[in-house]
């Protein structure tokens, strides 16, 4: 229970310090419009509405990975400034609660961010979700999870590093492949109504397995990585 | 420095070993395997496309090894992590050039055979993405801060070597629900008998450069942290005896 | 097939077959070469 109560001590100074400024969520709402404003012009729901339902799962998951990105890269800044890192390192409470707060706090900025997204995309998209549309909101926390938790630890592996927000991408967009591919395929698959529920249900239960490997993976990992000087 | 060139020799008469069986391999790729009945000599391809293929996914393992190996070592014996991270890294790199090599030759093998350099099927697509994570390794390994170059790239060759079974599990049900053309339905469904020397001659030759390729390579990463070592204590050495 | 045949560049399957096999050598022989000359280049610490 302590472990908890760390986790969500971590949470809240995120949140808080998130809420003074608002920087990061006004960033990522603003990228996010003009990313779907992007997609429009370059994929012509218009002109092809077949296609683009066809591809709007992708075209959905690639803007939130984009936004996402843009977030991630600065949610470690703000424990370099004061010394804020050297005082973590030496808190009593484990490292990995830390890791757990602030990936939970990202977590919740995109999912603000794409609970924003979705109806501007709808509507400039003229989508109609053909098939169970409740699976959405299974499919899009976890799949935004899978990105998040490996997207908070590889920004914090790249804390040290030149070039920081560039390596991010780099490094997050290979792993997370698989995870890409699954989240696009069970919203693809709910969108257009073309795979049957047993195929989405592979999709999402693969896409779940993914995240618990990976959490498990960066909570036991995230000590080395934060005292790796 | 009897140790030293021992292993000089057995280096040189390894690789004299490697070339003559790649050599023999040739002869049997190119001269002695018969013609495929189908694809021609464009399936001669094969000779040198699977076994860099079946090696690509073998060295990743060694990193994987490498790097736990490094991380258990790391506050226990600093020297011994330190030969864990040449090794890792040699690993690494012999595996992008293995696996690049792989991608190259199934798609010059493609488009001749199916008319497209790429089909998005499982094999290439594993490939194509274990491709990228350990360029993607080497990458870290360069952005990093000299003190954290070994750590950081240990963790991140965990995350690697836990993606690739989800990769490869992830592409095949994707493509068992979306068929597209297999490129290479490969030697291994039901290779003739025939084939089987050419084949054989060059996995072995291509295994034992590689390991060849990783030996030298850590050899030079080893000597690479020995002389920075060395540079740091004379400039140690140096501060100490300027007059205060 | 026999060294002349290896070498006809008639058709595009021929012609990719010579590629991989020489592309593969250059390859396999450029990062050798590469460690080769990065070995002579850091001198051996202790002799």
């Amino acid at each position: 229970m302590k472990y908890l109560g760390h986790v969500v001590d971590h949470l809240r100074k995120d949140l808080r310090l998130e809420w003074r400024s608002r920087d990061s969520i006004n960033g990522m709402l603003f990228f996010v419009l003009l990313i779907v404003v992007v997609f429009s012009i370059a994929f012509d729901p218009a002109g092809y509405p077949t296609t683009t339902r066809q591809i709007s799962g992708g075209i959905l998951w690639v803007g939130i990975l984009f936004a996402s990105i843009t977030a991630l890269n600065q949610s470690w800044t703000r424990e370099q400034r004061n010394q804020v890192l050297e005082a973590q390192r030496m808190a009593p409470s484990p490292a990995s609660a830390l890791f757990l707060g602030k990936a939970l706090a990202n977590m919740l900025f995109v999912l603000v961010v794409e609970a924003v997204l979705a109806p501007i995309f709808v509507i400039f998209f003229n989508l109609q979700v053909l098939g169970n549309a409740w699976l959405l909101a299974l499919i899009l926390p976890l799949g935004t999870w899978a990105l998040v938790v490996n997207g908070t630890f590889f920004a914090a592996l790249g804390l040290r590093a030149r070039n920081r927000e560039l390596l991010l991408p780099l490094l997050l967009l290979p792993i997370s492949l698989p995870a890409i591919l699954m989240m696009v395929q069970a919203t693809t698959g709910v969108l257009t109504a073309d795979l049957d529920p047993i195929q989405i249900r592979t999709w999402i239960t693969q896409l779940a397995g993914y995240d618990v490997i990976y959490t498990t993976v960066c909570i036991l990992l995230f000590e080395t990585v934060l005292n790796s000087e | 420095m009897a140790r030293s060139s021992v292993l000089r020799s057995t280096a040189w008469l390894w690789l004299l070993a490697t070339v003559a069986v790649l050599v023999v391999g040739f002869r049997q790729a190119i001269f002695v395997a018969p013609t495929e009945a189908t694809m021609g000599n464009l399936q001669r391809i094969f000779y040198y496309h699977v076994p860099h293929a079946i090696l690509g996914l073998v060295f990743p393992y060694i990193n994987l090894v490498a790097s736990l190996g490094f991380l258990y070592w790391r506050r226990r014996d600093p020297l011994k992590a330190l030969t864990a991270d040449a090794l890792a890294v040699a690993s690494a790199e012999v595996t992008v050039l293995y696996v690049g090599i792989c991608l190259g030759s199934g798609m010059l093998w493609g488009k001749p055979a199916w008319g497209i350099w790429w089909a998005w099927d499982p094999r290439l697509t594993t490939a194509l993405i274990l491709w990228l994570i350990y360029v993607s390794y080497l990458l870290l390994r360069r952005f990093s801060p000299a003190g954290q170059i070994g750590v950081l790239a240990a963790v991140l060759a965990v995350f690697a070597a836990i993606d690739v079974p989800i990769v490869y599990m992830s592409i095949r049900w994707w493509r068992t629900q979306h068929p597209a053309p297999v490129f290479g339905g490969g030697p291994d469904s039901g290779i003739d008998p025939a084939m089987m020397p050419a084949f054989l001659w060059n996995l072995a030759g291509w295994a034992m450069w590689g390991i060849f390729l990783i030996a030298f390579r850590f050899a030079l990463e080893r000597r690479r942290q020995i002389a920075e070592q060395d540079a740091a204590l004379q400039a140690i050495e140096a501060s100490l005896e300027t007059p205060q | 097939m026999t060294w002349k045949t290896f070498f006809d560049f008639s058709t595009m399957a021929h012609r990719h077959l010579v590629f991989v096999y020489v592309g593969v050598w250059a390859l396999q022989g450029g990062y050798l070469a590469w460690t080769a000359w990065n070995w002579r280049r850091i001198r051996s610490p202790r002799s």
